[in-house]
């Protein structure tokens, strides 16, 4: 193939950026998730009343 | 109510949204990679060398699709964001900012590729020719709606903004299309029309077609994923992105086990 390292060197910038364009909302998709995920778990724990606050109301 | 109708203001429901980009956005991908697999192969096995450039004439198959999707997307962005304006739609907000990070994509590889191109075909990697330098300003455009609507914390406020770069930003389109025609160019000029005669053999031809089809699913795809996750961004805190979070954790869980 004449030319062959510039054909190569096209097919790869054209690979690594579809890539990037398929990975990347993916990443952020689990990241807002995770988030949310935790966001509620921090929610519970506020809600359950822990020792001090027990003793402050008796 | 036409069920159609029905569809389409259900379809504005974040929730709703959600379930619909999550289910159709990897069926896109894949048809995108069955069908550029075949353009690919084509390109780059069957198409015989051209007579006067060589095999470097096979970086065709991907700059020529990468190009006009770096223009559509463009106009796609635009028209989302004027709806997006005009009607106050928050689906069409999330489509037009969803649209710019793939657009760019496409924009940096048809730059790219026509650069490697360019080397061995003009004896440079750059000219500071018309239709090259338009597809650049093209891409600080693209850039410039990301930038924005990333540096403005309400996401509304955000989208607006960046939406009227968008729409501003779309005088570019007829400029890059007929820079070849209005100025001296070292890009040549028109040679694949879709609905017109071609000055490319026939046989040439259908990895092309391909491709322009596979990277049109492809952007389905991205573009669907890519709102999917400003979606979620957006409606951080309410009760069914939690539920949407609990269940996904349930599923690689149970995918674990």
């Amino acid at each position: 193939m004449s030319y062959q390292n510039y054909v190569v060197a096209a097919y790869a910038v054209f690979a690594v950026v579809l890539l990037w364009d398929f990975v990347a909302p993916r990443v952020e998709i689990r990241r807002q998730l995770r988030a949310a995920k935790l966001r509620a778990t921090r929610a519970a724990a506020r809600a359950v009343p822990d020792e001090l606050s027990r003793q402050a109301v008796e | 109510m036409h069920p159609l109708v029905r569809w389409f203001h259900q379809l504005g429901s974040p929730p709703y949204f959600d379930r619909f980009a999550a289910r159709w956005a990897p069926v896109s991908y894949v048809l995108a990679v069955l069908v550029m697999a075949y353009g690919l192969w084509a390109a780059l096995f069957q198409v015989p060398a051209d007579y006067q450039q060589g095999d470097s004439f096979r970086i065709l198959y991907i700059h020529v699709p990468s190009a006009w999707m770096s223009l559509f997307v463009f106009g796609l962005m635009a028209f989302y964001a004027a709806i997006a304006l005009v009607w106050r739609i928050k689906l069409c907000e999330i489509l037009a900012m969803a649209c710019a990070a793939p657009g760019a994509a496409f924009t940096l590889i048809t730059l790219a590729t026509g650069s490697i191109w360019g080397k061995p075909m003009w004896g440079t990697w750059w000219d500071w020719d018309p239709r090259l330098t338009t597809e650049l300003i093209l891409l600080f455009l693209y850039l410039g709606v990301i930038g924005l609507y990333n540096a403005i914390e309400d996401r509304r406020a955000a989208a607006r903004a960046a939406g009227l770069l968008a729409i501003v930003g779309v005088a570019l389109l007829p400029v890059i299309r007929y820079s070849v025609v209005w100025w001296n160019s070292l890009h040549q000029g028109q040679t694949i029309s879709l609905f017109g005669q071609s000055h490319m053999d026939a046989s040439m031809l259908p990895p092309l077609f391909a491709m322009i089809v596979a990277t049109k699913l492809w952007f389905v795809g991205s573009l669907l994923t890519r709102a999917r996750a400003d979606n979620l961004r957006r409606e951080a805190g309410k009760d069914w992105v939690l539920r949407q979070a609990q269940g996904t954790l349930t599923q690689v869980k149970e995918a674990a086990r």
